[in-house]
């Protein structure tokens, strides 16, 4: 128990993440499940940076853009599996075809694979840009 | 459409944009108030005091102290509350009479739903949370949750989870989207929108909406649970054992734990009903997995969330109860045994709320027995409440006022509960009236009775001031005689035969004209209960900002009989310290029962 009740000097009580990670999370949820491209890219890329800021708040990174570039292949990965499996076989004029058709399914996956992209570049931007040690 | 998706991504564009100044600007605050810890480990320097918080609106918006999680949590639950009371004041003037006559029957069945999944999901369990986040750290005596970013998130889960649960009813003036009409169980295929007469096209948006916003809540309750459970186990202080844990954080530490096993398999039941209506899978319908399934999936979450809603509120009694009785709670070891047993058999009685879909009789016979033996543990705490009163020397007060009225609420609650565990009469009850006023018994009776007792009892420490005691009296009296006016006049109407979740009840069911009577009656009994909540509401309000600042840091007189309680302690030397300028260390140690309270000095 701290002697100063209400007032700790062991941590800020204050940190701007939380609601952000939420409307991260809120915007992907809303975007992916009606199928709206710009809220999906928006709040998938708002809810991997809060993770990583957040993360990078917390103490547990040095560096935010690891865990930004993870992420973002891990969505990459999800939205490759979500349109991989509506294809009939895995080839250029295949995928054309399938992003070109209205398929809700596709849409969601590019929508999660763009994002990723979006995603490992800024993490491995940051990277590149951030590359003397601390 | 193109043009849509422009201005679209051009406001979610400008929306990042506003995220990023807005953090920058937090920044810039944060730079003047230097992280202790340097980017290590939280918490691994000190020595030097410093503003930690930002002020206004930031505060409220940033913090991630657990008393401001607390009050946070606990402001959106009376909203929610409110909400959820204004939709069942609305339905009740509805059944003031037989046929449609104030709202449509469309909207009723909105309100109904929503009424539901707003006082359980929206009100009843981050009420819980808020005495869980201000108090246990507290009790516990540790310095914050365990994770209190985390704790922060579950929150802040909830504002947008309420806004999606609620979304028809804000759209529904300017679009064909209707409110979610599926009753709060969602049962399919009428909530996977299949058949006629269901939530069609536009209109059905209405339930992904909510079905998307009980999954924030869930997500919400999971992360709380997760923060209650790490904080009980390895955030206590030095002082507090397993043997000397308070009975409040047992109840929080069980019923997080049956959060912890119940409220994700509600999410994933809520994906999976979500795929069906948007993704064409068959997980609940009669092609695939059948609708059977459903109700199997949600009672396995339903009916532990029945317990997560009481334990906690059973803990408030036994926490409150024994400090007005100037004894201690009598068989301590017992009521948490009671409460353990309860958290392990509620994962086993999920199938009584389907004696009537045409289960496996053996099934049933099975899920009957232990219902039955779910009352065992129950009534031990009522006996363990009771004896506890026995003899002790009653102080009436507000607290124990609604606490006395708890355990009386919660007797005809569970024994009404006890009579449908048994099949043959759950087969003539289910599905009438009786239920209804069965779980309100618990629900409004217990759940709600508890949760005033705990912001009467800790009103003090919450806002340094008291509440005014004649209105609290009324606030009481009213909510005691409209509570088990309303709902003992429901399970007459559910003896009649009068069936749940109509707008109207002209059909021949019973004698019609008893059936309006207890209908009117009913509603008078929630009106009863609309005047003193208003009163309360009133109440809260004044108090808080018009009361005088409580000099005393013992206005219940817990010293007398040795149970002053950590919380109190903390509150004490809050006090102190604040009296001392904020500079000095208050070298007073507080006995809690002939024990030291104080334990900074052992802590880290």
């Amino acid at each position: 128990m701290d002697d100063q009740p209400g007032l700790s000097d062991q941590y800020r009580m204050s940190s701007p993440w939380p609601l952000i990670v939420v409307l991260g999370l809120l915007f992907s949820e809303l975007g992916l499940l009606f199928n709206v491209f710009p809220v999906a890219v928006g709040g998938l890329l708002l809810f991997v940076g809060a993770i990583a800021g957040i993360v990078l708040e917390s103490g547990y990174a040095d560096r935010p853009w690891n865990l930004l570039a993870g992420l973002g292949v891990a969505l990459c990965v999800l939205g490759a599996l979500v349109t991989v499996t509506q294809l009939d076989s895995v080839t250029f004029d295949a995928i054309a075809t399938v992003v070109g058709r209205p398929n809700g399914i596709v849409g969601r996956g590019v929508e999660l694979l763009i994002a990723g992209i979006v995603s490992v570049v800024i993490g491995a931007g940051g990277r590149f840009a951030e590359s003397e040690s601390i | 459409m193109v043009e849509a998706q422009l201005v679209l991504t051009a406001l979610m564009g400008l929306f990042l944009a506003g995220v990023a100044v807005w953090l920058s600007r937090i920044e810039d605050w944060r730079s003047y108030t230097p992280l202790a810890g340097g980017g290590g480990a939280v918490g691994e320097e000190s020595g030097y005091a410093h503003d930690e918080k930002p002020s206004g609106l930031i505060r409220w918006l940033t913090t991630v102290d657990h008393k401001d999680i607390g009050i946070l949590y606990g402001a959106y639950s009376i909203i929610a509350f409110a909400v959820g009371g204004i939709m069942v004041i609305l339905m009740r003037t509805e059944l003031l009479t037989p046929d449609e006559a104030i709202i449509g029957s469309q909207f009723y069945n909105s309100l109904l739903t929503s009424h539901g999944i707003t006082m359980l999901f929206l009100f009843g369990t981050p009420m819980i949370a808020a005495f869980g986040n201000y108090f246990i750290p507290l009790l516990v005596n540790a310095e914050d949750m365990a994770f209190p970013r985390i704790n922060a998130i579950a929150f802040w889960m909830l504002p947008p989870g309420a806004l999606l649960v609620w979304a028809g009813f804000l759209v529904v003036p300017f679009t064909d989207i209707q409110p979610a009409q599926t009753a709060w169980t969602m049962y399919t295929p009428l909530s996977a929108g299949v058949g006629t007469g269901t939530q069609a096209g536009v209109s059905g948006l209405g339930i992904d909406f909510m079905l998307l916003g009980l999954h924030f809540t869930g997500l919400s309750a999971t992360m709380g649970a997760i923060n209650f459970i790490a904080t009980i186990f390895t955030d206590r202080g030095s002082d507090v054992n397993w043997a000397n844990l308070d009975i409040f954080s047992w109840t929080m530490l069980t019923q997080s734990g049956l959060i912890l096993f119940a409220f994700p398999l509600l999410g994933s039941a809520l994906i999976m009903l979500l795929l069906d209506r948007n993704f064409g899978t068959t997980f609940f319908l009669a092609e695939g997995g059948g609708p059977i399934l459903w109700q199997h999936l949600f009672w396995f979450f339903g009916h532990p969330e029945v317990y997560i809603l009481a334990l906690p509120p059973m803990g408030l009694v036994s926490f409150i109860l024994p400090k007005f009785s100037g004894r201690k709670l009598f068989g301590f070891k017992f009521v948490v045994y009671s409460t353990l047993a309860i958290g392990v058999l509620s994962f086993g009685v999920w199938a009584h709320h389907m004696f009537a879909t045409g289960i496996d009789p053996r099934i049933r016979a099975s899920f009957e027995a232990v219902s039955l033996a779910i009352a065992i543990p129950s009534a031990v705490k009522v006996f363990n409440w009771t004896t506890t009163l026995w003899g002790g020397n009653l102080r009436l007060t507000a607290p124990m006022l609604f606490c006395v009225g708890a355990v009386s609420n919660f007797i005809f609650g569970g024994v009404t509960g006890i009579f449908t565990a048994a099949i043959p009469i759950d087969l003539v009850l289910h599905d009438t009236y009786y239920i209804v006023g069965h779980f309100h018994y618990i629900l409004m009776g217990l759940l709600a009775f508890t949760v005033f007792a705990g912001i009467y009892y800790w009103f003090p420490i919450i806002t340094g001031k008291m509440y005014q005691k004649r209105l609290a009296k009324w606030h009481f009296w009213l909510t005691m005689i409209g509570t088990n006016i309303t709902f003992f006049a429901m399970l007459l109407l559910g003896y009649l035969g009068m069936p749940r979740r109509y707008a109207t009840y002209t059909f021949g069911v019973g004698p019609q004209q008893i059936i309006e009577v207890l209908h009117q009656v009913t509603t008078l009994g929630a009106f009863i209960l609309l005047v003193g909540q208003i009163i309360w509401v009133w109440n809260m309000i004044q108090s808080w900002y018009e009361a005088p600042t409580l000099q005393d840091n013992d206005p219940w007189d817990l010293k007398e009989t040795g149970q002053f309680t950590n919380e109190w302690g903390w509150n004490e030397r809050r006090l102190e310290t604040a009296i001392t300028d904020g500079g000095e260390e208050e070298e007073t140690a507080m006995t809690d029962g002939g024990d030291p309270v104080d334990g900074s000095a052992d802590t880290e």
